[in-house]
């Protein structure tokens, strides 16, 4: 990483996650899931903080984009992905499996050598769906943060963070360097160029191992005892005898008298 | 067990969940309420003032509601004490001195069972949890929030524009989502009088939040909201797997769709192939004379 000094710097670490249109199974050991053959993605909300970085560089060139992930061989592809969207730089720290806590300190390592001035983390994985990386990584640093944001506009000796609340958004004012978790960008995550993409190729993704960080694996987690899926819905009712009027009649006593929710 | 129920407002009513947590942490055992007041959530603040309270107490379980700001508190607390952390559960129960939750992963789509040992951080989905009506209101701790660590400045307040005087959506029992089958953000009357007879909150499908119809807040499924309520209509919406993780957990799911193979039927209870346009009217007159005040 290290940019060009007096630029912005925006890091956004990223996790790989299934792509959101996989059919999610569970495996024979009833304790995972199945991720044979599976299309792998870049975590929805990973995108949005992507978009939003690049949104930043649009506006200013000298911005610098990195991207980072913590992850096993596989987890390669997708900060190439990150690359050939249009950030800059990319590193991989291997570790096969990580407890939270453990990947928020290998990021806290990489933030420290690699000083951007803003980091920019999903809102929450959606693997895991807990959202604890973002904050965990801002407590390690000692950092500020403001979390599920939708928009960034850099000030004078700061940045302005929006957050989106019930109703409305919470504009907040964060000094440099500060951390921020991304709920929506304000364009939807950018498709790679064909340029992009070949720029991407022939960029260099530096590894690192956890290890070498002075990281362990362990920390704080759970062990899983078992994963279903959800209860299949069906055998529903398709209403159609009559015209709108007298269906609406029905589906709205069926309603009341059938399914008690009226 | 012991157990820290960190209360949570909406403006300045006790949000359901923290009575929810409170019947709770009951059952487990010795249960406290703590409220960290502060003029504003933020979180430096807040898990300062937070953490201490956990140093004193020293409870075995943190309980939180998963709402945005818990959420939050709860991630930031977890790493500064160094204990293990599970986000959004929808189930929890003592084994031994251990905790075992319910947590939907992977978007909602699968169901898993998880062992945390104590002491632990937990929060806990808004309406998961069964409470009674009349359920008693808790005796609350006042902490207040730690301004002295705060970092950050506030700037302002930005209401949305249709910022709804509703019921949020992760607390509603009854929501009436819209989708791009509504054709534009003139027609969305039609959603929220069928919301307004039912009693129900305004939801949407992504493709809607994306045009700009509706704000973002209001968005179900995988980047928007989890919802379980008792009652979903969905008009207009196809089905999308994304919108599915959403709010397949609905316990009633009603469809109107004009596309007879639209997947959302796949899932529905009740489902009314036809112009939504012409369906949705007469369903809201339907439900204003049922429910007798039309
Ligand atoms: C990473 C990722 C995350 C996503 N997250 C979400 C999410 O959180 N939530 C979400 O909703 N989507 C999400 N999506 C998008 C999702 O894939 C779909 O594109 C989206 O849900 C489609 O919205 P829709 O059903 O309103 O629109 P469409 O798919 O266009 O469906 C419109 C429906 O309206 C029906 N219709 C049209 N006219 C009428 C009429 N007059 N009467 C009755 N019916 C009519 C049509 O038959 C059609 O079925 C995500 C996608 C990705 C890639
Ligand atoms: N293994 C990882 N490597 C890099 N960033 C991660 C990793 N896991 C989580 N993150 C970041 O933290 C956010 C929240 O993740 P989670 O706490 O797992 O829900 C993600 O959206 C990423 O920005």
């Amino acid at each position: 990483l290290g940019g060009p000094t007096g630029n912005l710097k925006i890091l956004i670490p990223l996790k790989q996650v299934p792509d959101s249109t996989v059919r999610v199974k569970v495996a024979p050991d009833g304790k995972s899931v199945v991720t044979e053959g599976i299309t792998w993605s870049i975590s929805p909300y990973d995108e949005y903080a992507i978009e939003m970085a690049l949104e930043r560089k649009d506006a200013d060139p000298s911005t610098v984009v990195a991207v980072v992930t913590v992850g096993p061989a596989r987890t390669r592809d997708a900060l190439r992905q990150a690359l050939a969207m249009g950030c800059d730089e990319a590193t991989l720290v291997t570790a096969d499996s990580a407890a939270p806590l453990a990947i928020a300190r290998a990021l806290a390592k990489v933030v420290e050598e690699a000083k951007p001035d803003l980091v920019l983390c999903g809102k929450q994985a959606s693997d895991d769906d807990q959202g604890f990386v973002g904050p965990a990584l801002a407590e390690l640093l000692g950092w500020p943060h403001v979390a599920t944001i939708t928009k960034v506009v850099p000030l004078d000796g700061g940045v302005e963070l929006w957050r989106e609340v019930e109703g409305g958004h919470e504009v907040w004012k964060a000094p440099l360097p500060a951390l921020a978790t991304v709920h929506k960008s304000e364009k939807e995550p950018r498709y790679p160029s064909l340029p992009g993409i070949m720029k991407a190729k022939k960029k260099e993704i530096p590894e690192r191992s956890l290890s070498a960080l002075g990281v362990d694996a362990a920390g704080p987690t759970w062990t899983v005892l078992s994963m279903e899926p959800p209860p299949v819905r069906g055998g529903g009712k398709i209403l159609k005898d009559g015209d709108a009027k007298q269906i609406a009649q029905q589906l709205a006593t069926a309603l009341r008298d059938e399914a008690k929710v009226l | 067990m012991k157990t820290l129920v960190v209360a949570d407002r909406k403006g300045s009513d006790l949000r359901r969940v923290t009575l929810e947590l409170a019947v709770k942490a009951r059952e487990l055992g010795d249960a406290t309420v703590v409220e960290i007041a502060g003029e504003r959530y933020s979180p430096l603040p807040f898990v300062s003032a937070l953490a201490k309270k956990v140093e004193a107490e020293k409870p075995d379980l943190v309980l939180l509601g998963a709402t945005l700001n818990g959420r939050d508190l709860g991630a930031r607390l977890a790493a500064r004490l160094g204990r293990a952390y599970a986000a959004d559960v929808t189930g929890l129960r003592a084994a031994g001195n251990a905790l075992e939750v319910d947590k939907p992963m992977y978007a909602g789509k699968v169901r898993a069972k998880l062992r945390i040992d104590l002491p632990a951080i937990v929060s806990v989905r808004p309406g998961a949890m069964p409470l009674k009506d009349g359920a008693e209101a808790p005796q609350i701790d006042k902490v207040d929030a730690d301004a002295s660590a705060e970092k950050l400045t506030f700037v302002k307040l930005a209401a949305t524009a249709t910022a709804a005087k509703r019921v949020s959506l992760s607390e509603a029992r009854v929501i009436v989502s819209g989708g791009r089958g509504l054709k534009g953000p003139e027609n969305w009357h039609l959603v929220e009088e069928l919301a307004d007879a039912l009693g129900g909150a305004v939801g949407a499908s992504r493709a809607v939040t994306d045009a700009g119809w509706r704000p973002n807040e209001e968005q179900v499924g995988q980047t928007g909201k989890t919802v379980t309520p008792d009652l979903y209509v969905a008009l207009g919406i196809s089905g999308a797997i994304q919108h599915l993780a959403g709010m397949t957990s609905s316990k009633v799911i009603v469809a109107v769709n004009k596309d007879p193979d639209a997947d959302i039927f796949k899932i529905a209870d009740y489902g009314v192939v036809g112009d939504l346009f012409e369906f949705v009217p007469a369903f809201t007159d339907a439900v204003k004379k049922i429910k007798g005040n039309g």
